[in-house]
């Protein structure tokens, strides 16, 4: 192969993977808000990601809407969702300040519960997203653009935008940065906690709903889709827990080493090559991509 | 009577690879969400090496046992110094590496597709005398000073390590042990079902034991023996509502961990003593009080 023609082909899985951590950092940072607020991994964020993308999919089938109309439907069925696991599974063991394991235990079981509904409601099948946008492809320059992996980037970077500006300058946001801190002092100061918890679980379940909702019209649509949050949990641990930003890097770094690996040597052996990665990466640099070591207490 | 005693068996089979778990979890609070993975590793070895080699059955799964508890070596020492989410994503994924290469190693065994005609050569007796082993090897090891020593790591890891506990090398014999117990069990499993697939070892049969171990309650043996049983068996048992069964499922965990968040049993033990038919003698247990972490 020439160098040029390497090049090209270099660039095309790097914009590729790109694209796809874009949508992986989406997962990502939807993980790590309530990581940083409740310390614990919430795997129930894959089943809101899964129910988000399937109610963007029926928003688009039957009610025949365009693509802005059911990114935002999936995103504010995936806010209302997470609203509702917050509130069936973890206020009351939040109340009885339990444990965090028994959260990760919970969110484990909220994962299979919400997969279990979506198998009940549709079916083991596979669903596609209608069409939503013509052009599927344009080349410039020796790579080949997908128009629905620049949406997917376009989409995220907005999403990503409006999210660091919020956290940043909106009162809601500067008091969800303050419970990811230190939650009891920012209750004494006279925070409602329970409304920031829920703001968080709302806007951690807009980012999986509309995820979910970009993974399933790239890929296909199955009750198992949800599952994908594992990408937003190493992302996160390799990004450094309690970092949003850490997050959003570890993603992208995650997304271009697969989608690489993938050009490179197939599907197949791709996640062992992945996990000696992970291991060595862990051995080098434990405290992740950010730097910010977040400290379990004894 | 032969469905029920297949159903006993894959149970007893199931909670002895939960014991896994459960002396992981319950002994220093780590999280492994690879620990069905090294069922799968161990019933592989062993059914490669019988169907493949014709070892002896006895050796096979004396080298699977052997050889998955190396692996667990090498994750459990690179891992285990450091934070306690990095050990559950490296046990992720290296369930996810090894389904991968058995996907991938179609030639050997099968890919995807599972790796079938390994003979039957578990019989009832074995398994279930296999369990009752395992159970008196965690009991005693619980009540010995290294599982004293664990809760001592698990409630307060600084405190413990002040009054000199080794905290890594705890945390690195209990791995040990847990994926020795979890890889025999793999080994009898794939010599009961006579079939194996990778399918069966994913991320969430792990954490669907760790659910098994905090429904019955981590701090007892009993509990986490009756919760790996009943859970495993319930499938089976609530066949004729199909796919509302996990739905069932899933709320009776969370009605548990809501409402009994220490798990059904507690710290409770089955015992002579607990039973009201032998006096409480007074010696070395573990100690009443809270135990965190």
């Amino acid at each position: 192969m020439e160098a040029s023609q390497f090049l090209s082909v270099a660039m095309q899985q790097i914009v590729n993977g790109i694209s796809l951590g874009a949508v992986y950092a989406l997962i990502a940072v939807g993980f790590a808000m309530v990581f940083n607020v409740l310390k614990f991994s919430n795997f129930s964020h894959g089943g809101v990601l899964g129910t988000g993308a399937y109610l963007g999919y029926l928003a688009a089938l039957y009610l025949k809407l365009p693509l802005i109309p059911v990114l935002l439907i999936g995103m504010l069925m995936g806010g209302l969702v997470a609203v509702g696991v917050e509130f069936v599974a973890f206020r009351s063991i939040r109340k009885k300040r339990g444990q965090l394991v028994y959260f990760f235990v919970t969110s484990v079981t909220m994962l299979m519960l919400l997969e279990q509904i979506l198998v009940i409601f549709f079916g083991a099948s596979f669903f596609t997203y209608p069409t939503m946008i013509r052009t599927t492809s344009f080349s410039l320059g020796g790579i080949n653009f997908t128009v629905l992996y620049l949406v997917m980037m376009a989409v995220s970077l907005l999403a990503f935008g409006t999210l660091a500006w919020a956290l940043k300058y909106t009162k809601l946001g500067i008091a969800i940065r303050a419970a990811s801190n230190d939650l009891t002092t920012t209750n004494l100061m006279g925070v409602n906690v329970d409304f920031i918890v829920m703001a968080t679980f709302f806007v951690s379940g807009m980012l999986g709903g509309l995820s979910g909702v970009l993974l399933g019209m790239t890929y296909t649509l199955y009750p198992q889709i949800g599952q994908l949050v594992v990408k937003g949990f190493i992302a996160c641990v390799l990004g450094g827990l309690g970092s949003v930003t850490g997050a959003a890097w570890g993603a992208l770094a995650l997304a271009v080493v697969e989608v690489s690996l993938i050009a490179i040597m197939g599907a197949g052996l791709s996640p062992a090559v992945i996990f000696a990665i992970m291991v060595a990466f862990l051995l080098v640099r434990p405290q992740g991509f950010a730097g910010v070591s977040f400290q379990e207490k004894a | 009577m032969d469905y029920i005693i297949t159903v006993a068996v894959f149970t007893a089979i199931t909670t002895l690879g939960v014991l896994g778990t459960f002396v992981l979890t319950g002994l220093t609070g780590l999280f492994s969400l690879g620990q069905a993975a090294f069922m799968g590793l161990g019933s592989y070895i062993a059914a490669l090496a019988v169907v493949k080699y014709d070892v002896p059955f006895p050796l096979a799964v004396a080298m699977a046992v052997v050889i998955s508890v190396a692996v667990a070596y090498v994750i459990g020492y690179t891992t285990l110094k450091i934070r306690q989410d990095f050990f559950a994503l490296v046990t992720f994924g290296f369930g996810e590496a090894l389904r991968s290469i058995m996907d991938e190693s179609v030639k050997y065994t099968g890919g995807a597709m599972g790796f079938s005609g390994v003979p039957q050569l578990t019989t009832p007796w074995l398994a279930f005398g296999s369990l009752a082993a395992a159970v008196w090897l965690v009991r005693n090891v619980r009540k010995s000073k290294f599982g004293r020593d664990c809760l001592a790591i698990r409630t307060d890891e600084l405190a413990a390590q002040v009054i000199g506990i080794d905290a890594f090398s705890h945390k690195l014999k209990v791995f040990l042990l847990g994926a020795g117990l979890s890889s025999f069990a793999g080994a009898l499993m794939a010599f009961f079902t006579t079939y194996v697939e990778p399918g069966m070892f994913g991320w969430i049969q792990s954490a669907i034991w760790i659910i098994m171990v905090f429904f019955g309650g981590r701090d007892s043996l009993t509990g986490t023996i009756f919760g790996a049983a009943t859970l495993s068996a319930l499938p089976e048992i609530l066949r004729f509502a199909s796919q509302w069964r996990v739905l069932i499922y899933c709320v009776i965990i969370l009605l548990i961990i809501n409402f009994r968040p220490a798990g059904l049993f507690g710290r409770w033990e089955l015992s002579l003593e607990n039973l009201g038919l032998k006096h409480r003698r007074v010696g070395p247990g573990i100690p009443e009080g809270k135990i965190h972490g």
